[in-house]
């Protein structure tokens, strides 16, 4: 207050000395009257003179923010209440220190029901909100848990249900346009000039019928990066600074933007129905942004997660189930599976498991493998479980293992394990790791649909490159030994428990395999250091249908169906010749395309046939009359190509001889002049005359005469 | 198809001529010596002796009896055909990159490069003019403001000059005015060639940006593009049917590091109106710098980095081959 008074008096002085001027002739020897007048009313309020310390002022509501309301914990009497505080003092604390709790009691000496934590700061109560609400304590109590400043507002929650605005549907017409093309034409992104170019082509050739492939868009720096299909192909995502966008249907217009500044890598749920996106910028708020899940159609976003940089980072960080309706990740010694029906944890806790390595999701069950190693005396082992009911449904114990990895046939009929095992192992004194030696290797074939899941195992000696399963099929590839002497071997699971080897080609240039979608057909690739080289196996009766090459090759793309292949030297890889070159199945060239700076190129996946089992059959019993059909199609299409190609080129030597036609005529006007400059010697007409103009003529003279006498006896 | 090897010189070729009756090849090459073969058997006929640096250019006039050489060595050389006595010897302040007579065989003329701040120039000299020879004063002189040139050549007519930049553009300079009366930019890069066809009326260039195009000469329309891989060194037309070939191949500086298959030096033939490739030449274990059509079309010859100059004389087969319209 004493500041207060002291403004008071400034004031009055103030007032006083506008006296003075107003009696300027006056004389300062009165004191000045300091005190108010009697009916002196003063017109400032606190606010004007100290708002600055007001706002510190300690309000009513201020620890209000502190305190939350936890909701639905169970109605105890009072004999069991220290215990029930005990439980949820034990949950509560850990959100920071709490200054106050209050149970109110019932009538009955019973809790109500609910209660009342106050905590130190404002902090801790969002921080237990957020981490508790739907806490479930046991099955019959799960934790509602609000702030206490938020009892205000649901509290004046209007009885009447505002339904909320719809939002207007847009049309986006039909996403799955392209698969109604009568041809069956595939479609396919490609990028090129280094990225700032993107279209998407339709493949319009025939094995028949080659024609140049038409392009359905075009658009300059369509994406920063790269684009991905989605796995059904009714999405084409474009990946930007500040996120991705989704673009589908006739046009390619644009579906759906996802914010996600600094994204780097995308995944998509196999149904297509959820993203998830990586961005490896860091994060400034509490919210994890790292990893984002959105949901396709609404463009939710549906939850962040955080990447420990530590983690094992091969992306996708996420694996998807089948259905898309579980998403897992590993971290150490734990496997977090999480449902998308609410983007939590199932049963809201992880799997604890030991030393996990590496899990993978079956691709038509909710199966889940993953492998441990040797820890200690307990054997290294691949377990196979059922979700989300967690029964393990196989176990195989492996020894001396160094490495596992794991490899489903696409219908998930089979799991295969390579597992690189060691005969010895040491370990390092100055990092501690493991040193192996000796490394030899062997294949773990599991039955998934025979009963208790049989293992087969297959011997090899060799150092292992690659493995492929055939997609639909009892097959398999692999490549093994050691450069230059590397060989392929096929191999067969027969349904009696025996492993067949089908065919070993050895002496080959490869060091990818390439099946085709459908079965039957597979790729051996030699790409990048090994030139390109490509051989076209047809495994049913392992007949090479063709070994060729493209040189530098440095990506092999199947088409969706199975018809087609497309070999790629990319800009990112290789640095000249980069374009791309389309194949039928069996191997023939069909079309060579250069394109400058050409970077990569993706079919458009097709989504899996709607056609039942039986009547796939009835069309392959009845092949014959079909492929009648399209062969009678094919040749027609064939010539219509060859006449518009034969249309053109009566075109363009129509156009050429009309401008021949000009030139000459001016040629000949001038001819005279150019009989002058040649001091009247025509030599366009001895050109013309060519060789008739010089006869041969044979000249015969005597070079030397020489004379030998001959023994005249 | 067996080629002949001209093997005389020591390092790359840079240019390759017939004559008009096509019965002598002139080759210029980097080892400072001018060739002359007889195209039939790829006997040598002789040298031209004198030059101390690389030869750019190399030119015959109409009637054979004087032949015209630009080297780096900062001169240009008229010799006598018939003798390979030098006959004049031009000083210029650059190395002569391209020279031509005009088709009279009255004029010549030479373009230089532009370095040591000099500037790139077209220099015309009379023939027939004792005094202008002996000076080395040339009678019309048409400096080149901005990029230099890389090749050159008489238009038909000897009225104007038509020249290949180093940025890709072509150009037609008026011989009396020294004014540029046309130009066009259909190449990206440098312009590594060009070719008169045989009546004079078109012409085709070369060019570094994988491309060949082929242009009306008067007008300098565009009328063809012939499309490659490989930077296109030499591009030349069939006197006798609609047929173009192009040489070329990963650049000299990059060779090392490629296989012969990843270079590209094959010579490829297109067909002149459909622009399609219908065949393929191969040999040369270097780019090839230089081509050149035998006046009656039924052989043509090649010139590589490798030194080698091919005569090739076609089979049966190339005359039978019809493209079907």
């Amino acid at each position: 207050m004493a500041a207060e008074k002291g403004d008071r008096e400034v004031r009055k002085q103030k007032r006083s000395e506008s006296a003075v001027d107003n009696q300027s002739d006056m004389k300062y020897e009165d004191e000045p009257e300091f005190s108010d007048p009697e009916d002196y009313v003063d017109d400032v309020s606190d606010e004007d003179l100290l708002g600055d310390l007001l706002k510190t002022k300690p309000k009513d509501t201020d620890s209000i923010d502190n305190v939350i309301i936890v909701d639905n914990i169970p109605v105890v009497g009072s004999e069991k209440l220290t215990k029930l505080q005990v439980v949820v003092k034990k949950i509560y604390e850990k959100f920071g220190k709490i200054v106050n709790d209050f149970y109110p009691l019932g009538e009955d000496e019973k809790t109500k029901g609910y209660m009342f934590i106050e905590y130190s700061n404002p902090n801790s109560a969002a921080e237990a909100v957020k981490a508790t609400n739907g806490y479930k304590l046991d099955k019959a109590h799960t934790f509602a848990v609000n702030l206490f400043s938020d009892y205000d507002k649901y509290e004046h929650v209007s009885d009447e249900w505002e339904p909320p605005q719809p939002k207007p549907y847009k049309d986006l017409g039909n996403l799955r346009y392209w698969l109604q093309d009568p041809d069956c034409y595939d479609h396919y992104s490609v990028i090129y000039e280094g990225g700032e170019k993107t279209a998407i082509y339709q493949n319009t050739v025939h094995l028949g019928a080659v024609r140049d492939p038409t392009v359905v868009e075009e658009r300059a720096r369509w994406t920063e990066t790269y684009v991905r299909w989605s796995p059904q192909g009714t999405y084409l995502a474009t990946l930007h600074q500040k996120g991705i966008a989704l673009w589908g249907g006739p046009k390619f217009d644009q579906i759906m933007r996802f914010s996600h500044p600094g994204v780097q890598l995308i995944d998509f749920s196999p149904c297509e129905r959820f993203l998830i996106t990586f961005s490896p910028m860091p994060v400034k708020s509490e919210e994890p942004q790292s990893i984002v899940i959105f949901d396709i159609r609404t463009g939710q976003r549906k939850r962040g997660f955080n990447c420990e940089p530590h983690a094992q980072s091969t992306w996708p960080i996420f694996k998807w189930s089948h259905d898309g309706k579980f998403f897992a990740r590993l971290s150490t010694d734990t496997l977090s599976v999480y449902e998308t029906a609410n983007f939590r944890l199932i049963d809201n806790k992880s799997l604890k498991i030991d030393g996990i390595r590496d899990f993978s999701w079956s691709p038509s069950d909710n199966y889940l493998a993953f492998w441990v190693p040797e820890q200690n005396d307990i054997p290294a082992r691949v377990t196979i479980i059922s979700m989300p009911a967690r029964v393990e449904l196989c176990i195989r114990n492996l020894f001396n293992v160094a490495d596992c990895r794991m490899h489903w046939q696409k219908n998930g009929d089979f799991l295969g394990v390579k597992v690189d095992r060691y005969s010895k192992a040491k370990k390092m004194e100055d990092t501690g790791q493991q040193k192996y030696s000796g490394i030899y290797y062997n294949f773990e074939l599991f039955r998934i649909r025979e009963k208790q899941i049989p293992v087969d195992k297959v011997e090899c000696k060799d150092n292992v490159l690659a493995f492929a399963w055939e997609p639909t099929g009892n097959k398999f590839a692999y490549i093994h030994g050691e450069s230059p002497r590397i060989s392929v071997s096929i191999q067969c699971l027969r349904p009696n428990g025996k492993v067949d080897c089908l065919k070993v080609f050895e002496r080959r240039t490869a060091n990818h395999l390439f099946w085709s979608p459908t079965g039957q057909f597979i790729v051996l690739a030699g790409l990048r250091n090994m030139n390109g080289v490509l051989e076209f196996i047809d495994t049913t009766d392992m007949t090479v249908m063709a070994q060729t090459e493209h040189f530098m090759a440095t990506d092999v793309e199947w088409d969706p169906t199975g018809r087609y292949v497309i070999t790629g030297v990319s800009w990112w890889g290789h640095k000249v010749d980069n374009g791309y070159w389309l194949w039928s199945f069996q191997g023939r060239l069909l079309h060579k395309q250069q394109l400058d700076r050409f970077c990569q190129m993706l079919w458009r996946p097709r989504p899996p046939t709607l056609l039942p089992g039986e009547e796939i059959k009835e069309i392959k019993k009845n092949l014959k009359k079909y492929s009648q059909r399209f062969e009678a199609q094919d040749r027609l299409r064939q010539s219509t190509v060859s006449t518009e190609m034969l249309e053109k080129r009566r075109q363009l030597m129509m156009a050429y001889e009309s401008y021949r036609q000009h030139a000459e005529g001016e040629f000949f006007a001038t001819k005279q002049q150019r009989i002058d400059l040649r001091n009247g010697v025509d030599t366009d007409e001895m050109e013309n005359l060519g060789d008739e103009e010089y006869d041969e003529e044979v000249v015969e003279f005597l070079l030397k005469v020489e004379e030998i006498i001959l023994d005249e006896e | 198809m067996k080629p002949i090897l001209l093997h005389g010189h020591e390092r790359s070729i840079t240019q390759i001529k017939y004559n008009r009756e096509g019965d002598l090849i002139f080759t210029a090459s980097k080892d400072n010596q001018p060739n002359v073969w007889y195209s039939l058997n790829g006997e040598r006929l002789g040298t031209f002796q004198g030059h101390n640096g690389a030869i750019w250019c190399i030119d015959v006039n109409w009637d054979t009896t004087r032949v015209l050489t630009g080297s780096a060595d900062n001169t240009c050389k008229l010799w006598d055909c018939e003798t390979g006595k030098n006959l004049n010897t031009l000083d210029v302040k650059n190395a002569v990159r391209s020279c031509g007579f005009s088709y009279s065989g009255n004029l010549l003329m030479y373009t230089t490069d532009k370095t040591m701040g000099h500037p790139c120039e077209i220099h015309i000299f009379d023939v027939s003019d004792p005094s202008q020879m002996k000076t080395g004063e040339p009678c019309i002189r048409i400096p080149i403001n901005g990029p230099k040139i890389t090749s050159a050549i008489w238009g038909p007519l000897e009225q104007y000059i038509v020249t290949g930049m180093e940025d890709g553009e072509i150009c037609q300079y008026d011989v009396k005015t020294g004014e540029k009366i046309h130009n066009v930019t259909e190449h990206s890069k440098q312009i590594n060639d060009l070719q008169l066809s045989l009546d004079g009326t078109m012409c085709i260039s070369a060019s570094k940006d994988t491309t060949a195009k082929l242009f009306d000469t008067s007008t300098l329309d565009h009328l063809k593009t012939y499309k490659t891989e490989r930077p296109v060194n030499s591009a030349a037309l069939s006197p006798l049917q609609e047929h173009v070939v192009l040489g070329g191949g990963q650049e000299a500086m990059e060779v090392t590091t490629s296989s012969t298959r990843i270079g590209k030096f094959d010579a490829r033939f297109f067909n002149l109106v459909f622009e399609e490739e219908f065949g393929r030449v191969k040999g040369h274990f270097g780019p090839i710098n230089s081509l050149a059509f035998h006046p009656d079309g039924k052989s043509y010859s090649s010139g590589g980095e490798d030194g080698y100059v091919r005569v090739h004389y076609f089979d049966n087969e190339y005359f039978d081959f019809r493209f079907e319209f």
